[in-house]
């Protein structure tokens, strides 16, 4: 016996090892359950990581643009009067944010928000012989919208470049005008102006629909093309915590009185199914949480029916109730932590079971599993507490034990 | 071994160990089958005698053995234990009191199967303490020197003959020297050399260390054999007399050991 141990620490540790098999059962199936949590947690987390990757890599957190006009009644109804009048909505035009610039500074002085980046966004057409193809013309400033849309990462071909002559195009346009890199391309506007630009590089947004109508070019020569000189038509932004956006969106709209549209507001849909995802996996989690204290709590119980008799001798010799309540929390405990220990283990050897099976056709994962260390450190803390509390029941019934009923038998 | 057991009694025959004054146990308080089972006893232990507690089953021994050994409350009546009214202490000062003066050899003799004879030794002073410590460890190697286990003292409780743990028994209940050692049939269980044996040892501990015992048995060849006989019928003291030292000592002698 170490000197250094109290006298429950030993007692828990003996009882636990007297009782081998049964131990050896119950530390298992906390760990079954901890590698259960821990794995699901990691490949949710990894999937909706990388699914907000997918999302968050090709739009802008926030975006900012003038408000849309709003047609008002020309005659007011006087006291006394009513007034029948019918009001069309305006059309859209294309305009700049006013005082952009201003707005820009102002977004860069804030906390939470990371990037800036001013664009010229409008509709245009791609011409290339008789073929033509209706386009979303994007000018920006190559250098600041990197920091919102990670560019670069996308070109499968040439470049990332922006001068003025320079265009970007998806992959599925290059496809459907049968242009490649180098190519030069006919862009027109409804403002009738045109250019003609070269083809610097190819991107694939792993989406068609963006990958057949966006089209990257100098912030100035989506300006000209636009007729939008010296204006932009939205600001874009990316936020410190992607998951704030629409927090920070509706700040922004209220402080400067502009539309502020957040990715979470412009992608709903993919909002609910997520929540729905994370709530039912955290359901499961809960009742296998909820199976593995109910595993350790009837446990214990035997082992307090078990030992009714020690527990008794252990009373009569001066052990205290708070003794005996605490020899057996701390059985409990140590079920949880060491079922967590090995738990962890076996989370982290299907995790790479999971990342060998679960290959894309061309040989490369996926998605990333990142098996957090943190998740190890809460799933381990939260075994342990588990085991606390579910070692509660019998740890009180084995220390209200009547020496004199336990002795009896 | 006569004369110094006389000696050590006349020594101490002003100290009471235990006292009861009227006590009466009921079983289902406030129930229509509310039972009393010990009706008004009266009983004082000096220190240093052997007394022997004897009856039929169902006679309210053992009853009487929980509450003198504080593991049991008394419905009325009072009980005094080196010199501490019971009455008056709560669960925890009972608990304290009853680690510190008295200890216990069961019929069953009850040692934790998951620790060595030497272990088991250690306990009472552990659970005191609270963790274990070289000095503590010493004392029980003496203790079970003492009842000849030095041997086995690292056995695992559970490879021991029925003997041999009543012998570690007895060494556990000596641990903190406690001035009062209460004794349920501890040698029930056992054949008749054992018995013979750890009756003489509790014999020999009573007279080196001057420890009080109270044995509680069937066996009525070991209760002549002790300084005093207490007969307990239907919850009432109906005889209590010292047996003469020299019928102790016959008794002795011939070895008359029965197992009943």
């Amino acid at each position: 016996m170490n000197n250094l141990l109290p006298f429950e620490w030993i007692a828990a540790i003996r009882f636990l090892r007297e009782g081998r098999l049964q131990s050896l059962f119950i530390i298992s199936g906390v760990a079954i359950g901890v590698a259960v949590i821990v794995f699901m947690s990691a490949l949710l987390t990894g999937l909706q990581a990388n699914l907000f990757k997918r999302v968050l890599s090709s739009q802008p957190h926030i975006t900012l643009e003038r408000p849309k006009p709003i047609a008002t009644p020309q005659r007011k109804s006087e006291p006394g009067q009513s007034v029948l009048s019918t009001v069309q909505k305006p059309t859209q035009r294309l305009s700049s944010v006013d005082q952009w610039q201003k707005i820009r500074d102002e977004m860069h002085s804030r906390t939470d928000v990371l990037a800036v980046s001013p664009t010229v966004t409008g509709p245009a057409f791609a011409v290339r012989g008789d073929a033509s193809q209706a386009i979303s013309l994007t000018g920006i400033d190559a250098e600041q919208y990197v920091k919102i849309v990670p560019l670069p990462e996308k070109i499968i071909a040439g470049t990332f470049r922006m001068n003025n002559t320079d265009m970007l195009v998806g992959t599925q346009l290059a496809d459907d005008l049968g242009v490649q890199l180098g190519d030069k391309l006919r862009v027109a506007t409804a403002a009738g102006r045109n250019l003609t630009l070269t083809i610097v590089g190819i991107f694939d947004f792993g989406n068609r629909g963006a990958n057949q109508r966006t089209v990257y070019v100098a912030l100035s020569t989506a300006q000209n093309l636009l007729n939008l000189i010296g204006g932009v038509s939205s600001i874009d932004l990316t936020a410190v915590e992607p998951f704030q956006a629409e927090v920070v969106a509706q700040s922004i709209a209220a402080s400067t009185g502009l539309n502020a549209v957040s990715w979470i507001a412009s992608n709903s849909q993919l909002f609910v199914a997520l929540n729905a995802q994370t709530l039912s996996s955290q359901v499961i989690r809960l009742f296998v949480a909820l199976s593995v204290a109910a595993g350790i709590a009837s446990v214990l119980v035997v082992s307090v029916v078990q030992k009714r008799k020690e527990i008794g001798i252990l009373r009569a010799m001066g052990g205290t109730r708070g003794q005996i309540l605490r020899v057996f929390l701390i059985q409990g405990a140590i079920v949880g932590l060491l079922g967590s220990l090995l738990g962890s283990m076996m989370a982290t050897a299907m995790v790479s079971l999971w990342e060998t099976i679960a290959k894309n056709p061309d040989g490369t994962p996926m998605f990333v599993i990142d098996v957090n260390v943190n998740l190890y450190f809460w799933a381990a803390l939260i075994a342990t507490i588990t085991g606390l509390a579910a070692a509660a029941t019998p740890a009180v019934r084995a220390a209200r034990l009547d020496p004199v009923a336990a002795i009896r038998g | 071994m006569a004369s110094a057991t006389a000696a050590a009694q006349v020594d101490n025959a002003a100290v009471p160990i235990l006292r009861l004054e009227g006590m009466t146990k009921s079983f289902d308080m406030g129930k229509p089958n509310e039972t009393e089972v010990l009706h008004g006893i009266d009983l004082v232990l000096k220190k240093g005698e052997f007394a022997a507690l004897i009856g039929p089953s169902g006679s309210g021994k053992s009853t009487l053995l929980n509450i003198i050994g504080l593991l049991d409350r008394p419905t009325g009546g009072k009980l005094f234990i080196d010199g501490h009214d019971t009455a008056s202490l709560d669960d925890a000062a009972l608990t304290k009191l009853r680690g510190r003066t008295i200890g216990f050899v069961f019929q069953a003799h009850y040692l934790l199967s998951a620790f060595t004879a030497l272990e088991n030794v250690m306990m009472p002073t552990m659970l005191e303490r609270g963790h274990c410590d070289d000095a503590m460890r010493e004392t029980a190697k003496e203790l079970l020197e003492k009842v000849g286990l030095t041997k086995w003292r690292d056995n695992l409780s559970s490879n021991m003959s029925g003997g041999q743990q009543q012998r570690v028994a007895i060494a556990r209940a000596l641990a903190l020297q406690p001035s009062l050692i209460l004794a349920d049939e501890p040698t029930g269980n056992l054949d008749t050399q054992s018995t013979q044996s750890v009756f003489e040892l509790m014999r020999q501990v009573g007279v080196t260390s001057g420890t009080t015992f109270l044995l509680v048995t069937h066996n009525l060849s070991l209760s002549k054999r002790c300084d005093r006989i207490i007969e307990l019928l239907d919850g009432r003291v109906v005889a209590d007399q010292a047996t003469p030292p020299a019928a102790v000592a016959q008794a002795t002698q011939t070895g008359e050991v029965v197992n009943e």
